[in-house]
């Protein structure tokens, strides 16, 4: 694929992403310049999709490595495989080999479990790698990753160093829960992704819900952007308007009046503080301005 | 290309100047993203953006520079902006050279969502890139909004195009920006609320400012309790399971190929707050007790207290600050009494899991300080740290008895912003 501007808008629109101008540069040059893309913004904004859209887009394989508390390189990067090494060690001890025999099977690509940061930079072509919610991991982690993205090689003390044929396509996303480090923020594209805007929104749903009534997907987008400005525990995701949009269809709403809210309203809201404070101000919500 | 370079280079110097940290890898960066993406205007500033804006905060700074530097190039008074003169290039301020850019025909709609759109925009019933694509090449968005914007004040096409108003116009367009663009969740708007008012001194506060600052709270908070729980989960770490490491060799056929560890396990911490809300106390301590509560649910039992002259146990109801009992507010300060009323209650308020967290100036009206109840306090709590919204210069100057207190603490921290009571909070652990 040929990497332009008008390229990328036109792939993202194939993967049906609807996008805005923002996002397709940072997409584009986080391709052309071969630089990892840091996305931040709200859960449920769609900064995952992104890493999607891009597979998609490139027909390539992604990669996802999905970052928590405690994870450490031996989870993202490889380890050995522990019982095929014991194994082999003991059917070659009944056979009468020398340890030097020994150890050169034991330590070859053969007994390496390749974690995810490996598979990506021993592909033998260009790959999508996701790096979801690094802000979950440890400083410790993330400042290894620093010098897996600056090289995009890495040292197995066993086998030498392993350098990626093709520079995979990194993608990185951070809900805040933890401010990133500054050098982990320099070395990579920054996009920041938030909840879309009313008409944004309408044409997402109207796309991946099709069957929902046009004044009705105009209603559903118009609400969902009123309820995330009130303070909630969690704003209701992208998804969960698409989740509450295919339920208005099933359910045969003709009309999204206060009553058809208040039923439906648990698609969208997850804690009752939050249904609570947003049923209070139904009939507001429900009630289309002039 | 060399005006080009100048003109990024005294853009990235802009932005240096209002605040923004940039790298020299970063200014690289946004030569490379510039010579990639083109220097039509849009896909110019995202490139930029994405380049040297590591956060969304900055990004109005970003916007107002990007709109004063690349300004489109004014008319000359009297001239009809015509099809001619449409072209997407930058002068005015710095900007390249208008033979550098590209220039085309207009098309008729704005550039996409990110462009901030007149207040007559009319939503478009089709999707947006399909018209937009061309555009991208021909004209900017900027341009386009204008055009309309001068094509609605002219009427018969008569008026003359102001170039100071239409620069006022896009200085405008790049402050409403994140209200336009965010329409939705508004989280980077309230991210760049929170910023700003995180770095404003306790001092300079007024009531208005202490509005802002309970109304951007709610991220603050967010991001405090995730980090104090990381810290207190953390803190726990690190001890070998030997019982699961033994199992896990068996498997191995009795090599201890692989140490397993104890499950992270959250310290039970018991939180006590002291806060002194006399009236230069008053906006710092309701901010901290407010963002304290909010990780309350991190610790085994969390208890807040605030002090004049006596101590009041203090809760929110419906985000006001109440006082049982209710607190003589126009009392002098007496951080002693309050020390010796505490003491007399210690083994009902502090144990050896307890963490005591004080905000105050350690302003004692010249009464006796009586730190050596603060330390004895200490010998039976876990630790104290003090939080002081006073800047160092003006510790143990008049009234102040702070160097006493400071001796009888485990650690005195500077809050005189949002962002070091933030700091000070999760040292806790």
């Amino acid at each position: 694929m040929d990497i332009t501007l008008e390229s990328v808008a036109a792939g993202m629109r194939q993967a049906r992403y609807i996008t805005n101008q923002r996002v397709e540069t940072a997409v584009f040059l986080a391709l052309a310049l071969g630089k990892p893309l840091l996305i931040e913004g709200p859960a449920g904004a769609g900064k995952t999709e992104v890493a999607k859209v891009i597979a998609a887009m490139l027909g390539t394989e992604l990669i996802r490595l999905q970052c928590y508390e405690g994870l450490d390189e031996a989870r993202a990067l490889y380890e050995w495989n522990y019982q095929k090494q014991l194994l082999r060690l003991q059917a070659d001890e009944a056979s009468g080999q020398r340890w030097e025999e020994i150890s050169e099977h034991l330590f070859s690509r053969a007994y390496l479990l390749e974690r995810p940061l490996l598979r990506a930079i021993s592909a033998p072509r260009k790959v999508v790698l996701l790096i979801d919610e690094i802000d979950k991991a440890d400083e410790e982690f993330e400042a290894f990753l620093l010098e897996i993205l600056s090289d995009f090689q890495v040292s197995v003390p066993e086998l030498g160093t392993l350098k990626a044929h093709e520079r995979p396509v990194v993608v990185l996303t951070s809900n805040r829960a933890r401010e990133l480090s500054e050098a982990l923020r320099r070395r990579c594209l920054h996009l920041f992704i938030d909840f879309p805007g009313i008409e944004q929104e309408r044409r997402i749903i109207e796309l991946k819900v099709p069957d929902l009534d046009a004044r009705l997907a105009a209603d559903a987008a118009r609400i969902v952007n009123a309820i995330r400005k009130l303070e909630l525990k969690k704003a209701p995701s992208i998804a969960e308007t698409l989740d509450w949009a295919r339920a208005l269809v099933r359910l045969g709403v003709k009309e999204l009046d206060t009553p058809a809210l208040r039923v439906t309203l648990g698609l969208l809201l997850k804690h009752e503080e939050d249904r609570e404070r947003v049923e209070a101000k139904s009939s507001a919500l429900a009630a289309r301005p002039r | 290309m060399s005006g080009l370079r100048a003109a990024l280079l005294d853009f990235i110097a802009d932005l240096r100047t209002a605040g923004v940290r940039i790298s020299i890898a970063e200014s690289l960066d946004a030569m490379h993203a510039v010579a990639a993406a083109g220097i039509e205007r849009v896909p110019m500033r995202e490139a930029l953006a994405a380049a040297l804006i590591k956060d969304e905060a900055d990004r109005p700074i970003f916007d107002e520079i990007f709109i004063r530097r690349f300004a489109p190039p004014p008319l000359p008074a009297g001239a009809r902006r015509g099809p001619a003169r449409r072209s997407g290039t930058f002068g005015a301020a710095g900007g390249p050279n208008p033979s550098e850019s590209a220039s085309g025909a207009k098309t008729a709609s704005p550039e996409s969502e990110n462009e901030p759109a007149p207040a007559t925009r009319q939503p478009q019933a089709t999707d947006s890139r399909a018209k937009a694509s061309p555009s991208r090449n021909s004209l900017d968005g900027a341009s386009a909004e204008r055009d309309s914007e001068l094509a609605a004040r002219s009427g018969d096409g008569s008026s003359e195009y102001d170039p100071a108003s239409a620069r006022e116009s896009d200085l405008k367009r790049s402050y409403d920006a994140p209200s336009h663009d965010l329409a939705g969740g508004s989280e980077a708007a309230r991210a760049a609320a929170l910023r700003a008012i995180e770095q404003t001194p306790f001092s300079r506060y007024s009531d208005l400012e202490y509005e802002t600052a309970r109304d951007a709270l709610a991220i603050l908070k967010r991001r405090f309790r995730a980090r104090l729980a990381r810290r207190l989960k953390l803190a726990a770490a690190g001890r070998i399971d030997l019982r699961r490491t033994l199992r896990a060799a068996i498997q191995h056929g009795g090599s201890l190929g692989e140490l397993r560890f104890r499950a992270r396990r959250p310290r039970h911490l018991e939180l006590l707050i002291l806060a002194d809300i006399s009236g230069s106390m008053k906006y710092a301590s309701a901010l901290m007790l407010k963002l304290a509560a909010g990780a309350a649910g991190a610790f085994r039992r969390a208890r807040s207290f605030v002090y004049i002259d006596r101590l009041a146990e203090a809760g929110f109801e419906h985000g006001r600050l109440v006082m049982t009992p209710p607190l003589d507010l126009y009392a002098r300060s007496d951080f002693g009494r309050v020390l010796a009323e505490l003491t007399a209650r210690r083994a009902e308020l502090i144990s050896r899991a307890t963490v005591i967290v004080i905000m105050g100036d350690g302003r004692n009206n010249r009464r006796p300080a009586r730190a050596n109840l603060l330390r004895d306090l200490g010998l039976h709590a876990r630790s104290i740290l003090w939080l002081n919204p006073e800047a160092p210069e003006r510790w143990n100057t008049g009234d102040s008895a702070i160097g006493q207190y400071a001796r009888a603490v485990d650690a005195m921290l500077l809050a005189r912003n949002l962002r070091e009571v933030e700091e000070g909070l999760s040292r806790i652990g």
